[in-house]
């Protein structure tokens, strides 16, 4: 079983090269690419240019075409974005690069690629793995009182949600959910999307969990010196070092501010409050074919002999159904824990722009859209990995929990 | 009777499906006595097996479900419960008086558990025994059905087992409680022909060891019958057509469906070039016949047998028949031979039952 393992992982070096050299090649000869849009911008800068000296110069750099680059400046630009090499050289320097686990510079922000995707995971995950937890909370129970009950009133009338779930993609449903109950339209009840608020009025739900504070003005002299980015006119918070040598007197509770502001529980409720929509949208796309899954599954451990061989013996139907039956059921359920992070993170790129929530999802969508190639292979090496990975994890739970299952 | 062990009266379960109602069991009587071994014969859809899943309600309800009768287990009615809706009782009696083994060894195991607990799962509702005790009875179980290193095997799943060590441990897991009547399902059927005699020998004699249950054996092998029960009841259509002792069942069989079975049997130094046949089909459960469900494929049908149901006569003391051609007692056997038109078939084969006359 290790040699399966172990061959399993060996297999993955050259999935995950044919992966990455598919998707580079398609990015070397895409129209549209880094290059093309250095020069459009360059042709943009020089027609306004242009235009502002054309008294002077009388018109005589301009010709039909827009400005001419010289082929020079072109190899530059090639040799700036990796252009300026044939495809197959390019990608092998590219792999090269990756196996010592640099990913490169992106293009926009001009930050290692490494650095710019670290700081987005997080974010991803946090909201990621709320809604696959909360959807497996939800659809285990869901669909073992579906297979109890089958064919009741209620198993009809949750089959009706499933199906509307199952039929809705979660970032059409976040739309529609802010239209409702986000902005205004209708209810303002939910932020419009972020993580947490910039803002909080005096008439924000959260305006009751703000901190005390001060005003930059009453700090005394000593102690402003020390930080001289405050300005007048400004709000320090409790937190705030200088807070301390504000005289009690002075204090006072903010009216406003941002989730900084906000005491401990405060800060939680306000992340509670701004996640609940997005999370909606990731369990409404994750749940409903679970549960379905969940239900046929013990349905039809339900009709298995060994399920009539332990009623024989005596036992109780709860012991029944959640011994025997839902033990073997749950392993294709668990199973899909295997793919837990890869799906966790490719779920969410349309529900995080959505929502304007600056995660892996929402990077790789304005990667693509503005042709980093640097990030948007970064990302197809994380996920590819990870779903790789996954795949090879979801073989170890299939041994893990069906003895039956033994790899050779 | 004080020496039944269980008395069926007027058994009826009914199938409610999408093609009509189907009475699978439609009236149903017999009595198992202590300590005996009952064979339950009948071809495929008969009601063998939904007769014995009805005495322990085991009848997948819905579409199944139990619509008449009695069943007395030590002077109670099981059923008692079952029209209230309550699975309490019965529940204290599958797998602790009355337990049962399955034609399915493959599948009748959980994949997911090793098998010691599976046995020992009984003992341990039942007999309220920790769980440590409870495999060491499971492994004393396993040992007494012919498993191997038994106690090194406890922690085995079903998988490692082939189909006739698996029904040695649905044997041990049916015997583990000592019951009163141990109901077996057709348990050779999914074996090999050489695993069939071990187990069918195993089970007597771990019967025997394990506290004299009584047992029924459903089977559609009449060798096995005649080779184990010391009573047999025929089965045609839900109904029991025939139920007597196995020796008056052989040699004087009353009913014509017995007849038939029996003739259509190979038996040894006699050349036939093909097997004599039951003529015809068995009826839809969904359009059974009016009076006697043989009555389509009968050759000593009367005008009667298709619209007045049979009584069931008691030919001999404890011997009974379904059937109008038959006589009560005494006078039974002359009248039935005067009534039995001759058979080209039957003269060349010498029917046991002439033996007889």
């Amino acid at each position: 079983m290790t040699t399966y393992f172990l061959q399993r992982f060996l297999l993955m070096i050259p999935t995950f090269i044919g992966i990455t050299f598919l998707c580079f090649t398609v990015t070397r000869f895409v129209p549209g690419g880094p290059v093309e849009q250095a020069v459009l911008r360059y042709q943009q800068l020089q027609a306004l240019t242009g235009e502002g000296g054309a008294g002077d110069a009388g018109g005589s750099s301009a010709t039909d075409g827009g400005p001419v680059i010289s082929e020079e400046t072109m190899q530059k630009l090639r040799a700036i974005y990796g252009f300026d090499k044939p495809f197959y050289l390019a990608y092998l320097s590219w792999l090269g690069r990756v196996v010592q686990l640099d990913l490169g510079t992106s293009d926009t922000f001009a930050r290692p690629v490494w650095d710019v995707i670290r700081d987005s995971l997080p974010v991803s995950l946090w909201f990621g793995l709320t809604g696959f937890i909360l959807s497996y909370t939800i659809c285990i129970p869901l669909g073992v009182w579906k297979a109890v009950k089958h064919g009741s009133a209620f198993d009809t009338a949750t089959s009706v949600l499933v199906f509307i779930a199952y039929s809705i993609p979660g970032w059409s449903a976040g739309i529609l959910l802010l239209l409702l109950f986000g902005g205004g339209s209708f209810w303002s009840v939910f932020p419009l999307g972020g993580v947490s608020s910039a803002q909080i009025g005096p008439d924000s739900y959260l305006a009751g969990f703000l901190l005390e504070g001060a005003r930059v003005e009453d700090i005394p002299d000593d102690e402003r010196a020390k930080h001289p980015q405050l300005r007048p006119g400004q709000f320090i918070n409790s937190r705030h070092p200088a807070f301390a040598a504000v005289p009690p007197a002075k204090r006072q509770r903010l009216t406003r501010g941002s989730s900084d502001d906000l005491s401990w529980f405060g800060q939680v409720l306000d992340r509670i409050w701004h996640m609940i929509l997005p999370v909606f949208c990731y369990v409404l796309g994750m749940f409903a074919s679970k549960t379905v899954l969940m239900k046929n599954s013990l349905m039809e451990n339900l009709g298995q002999d060994y399920v009539r061989t332990a009623f024989a013996k005596g036992l109780s139907e709860r012991t029944v159904i959640f011994k025997h039956a839902l033990r073997n059921s749950l392993i294709p359920i668990a199973t899909g824990l295997g793919h837990m992070l890869s799906l966790v993170l490719a779920g969410s790129y349309l529900i995080e722009k959505v929502f304007n929530i600056h995660g892996f999802g929402y990077l790789g969508y304005t990667a693509l859209v503005a042709r980093d190639y640097p990030v948007t292979l970064g990302i197809l090496v994380i996920a590819s990995s990870l779903k790789l990975l996954g795949n090879i994890f979801a073989d170890m739970l299939y041994c893990a929990i069906d003895p039956r299952i033994r790899f050779s | 009777m004080p020496d039944d062990l269980l008395r069926v009266t007027d058994l009826k379960t009914w199938f409610r499906t999408e093609a009509g109602l189907a009475r699978a069991v439609d009236g149903v009587d017999f009595t198992i006595r202590e300590r005996e071994v009952l064979g339950l014969v009948g071809e495929s859809g008969s009601g063998k097996s939904v007769t014995a899943l009805s005495i322990l309600q085991l009848i997948p309800d819905p579409p199944g479900r139990i619509v008449d009768g009695q069943i007395f287990f030590g002077g109670e009615d099981l059923l008692e419960g079952y029209r209230r809706g309550s699975y309490e009782r019965i529940r204290q009696i599958r797998g602790n008086q009355i337990s049962m083994i399955f034609q399915e060894p493959m599948t009748s195991l959980n994949p997911v558990f090793p098998i010691g607990d599976q046995v020992a799962e009984a003992i341990m509702l039942h007999q309220r025994l920790s769980r440590p005790a409870a495999l060491d009875r499971a492994a004393e179980m396993l040992d007494l059905v012919g498993i191997p290193a038994a106690r090194q095997r406890l922690f085995d799943y079903p998988h490692q087992f082939s189909g006739g060590m698996r029904q040695r441990v649905m044997i041990a897991m049916a015997l583990a409680c000592q019951p009163a009547l141990l109901i077996a399902d057709e348990p050779t059927t999914a074996l090999d022909v050489t695993i069939q005699a071990q187990i069918l020998e195993l089970m007597l004699a771990a019967k025997e060891k394990s506290g004299r249950a009584a047992i029924l054996l459903i089977t559609h092998d009449l060798a096995v019958v005649a080779e184990t029960c010391q009573r047999v009841a025929v089965m045609y259509c839900g109904r029991i057509q025939e139920i007597g002792d196995t020796r008056t069942i052989f040699t004087a069989p009353g009913h014509p469906y017995t007849r038939g079975l029996l003739r259509s049997l190979p038996r040894r130094g006699q050349k036939v070039r093909r097997l004599p046949t039951i003529e015809g089909t068995v009826p839809s459960l969904f359009e059974l016949p009016a009076g006697c469900s043989f009555s389509t494929r009968c050759p000593e049908r009367l005008d009667q047998c298709s619209t007045l149901p049979p009584p069931l006569i008691e030919t001999v003391p404890g011997h009974l028949v379904r059937c109008h051609l038959a006589r009560p007692a005494a006078s039974s056997t002359p009248d039935r031979a005067s009534h039995r038109p001759p058979q080209p078939t039957q003269s060349a084969t010498t029917p046991p039952c002439q033996g007889q006359l």
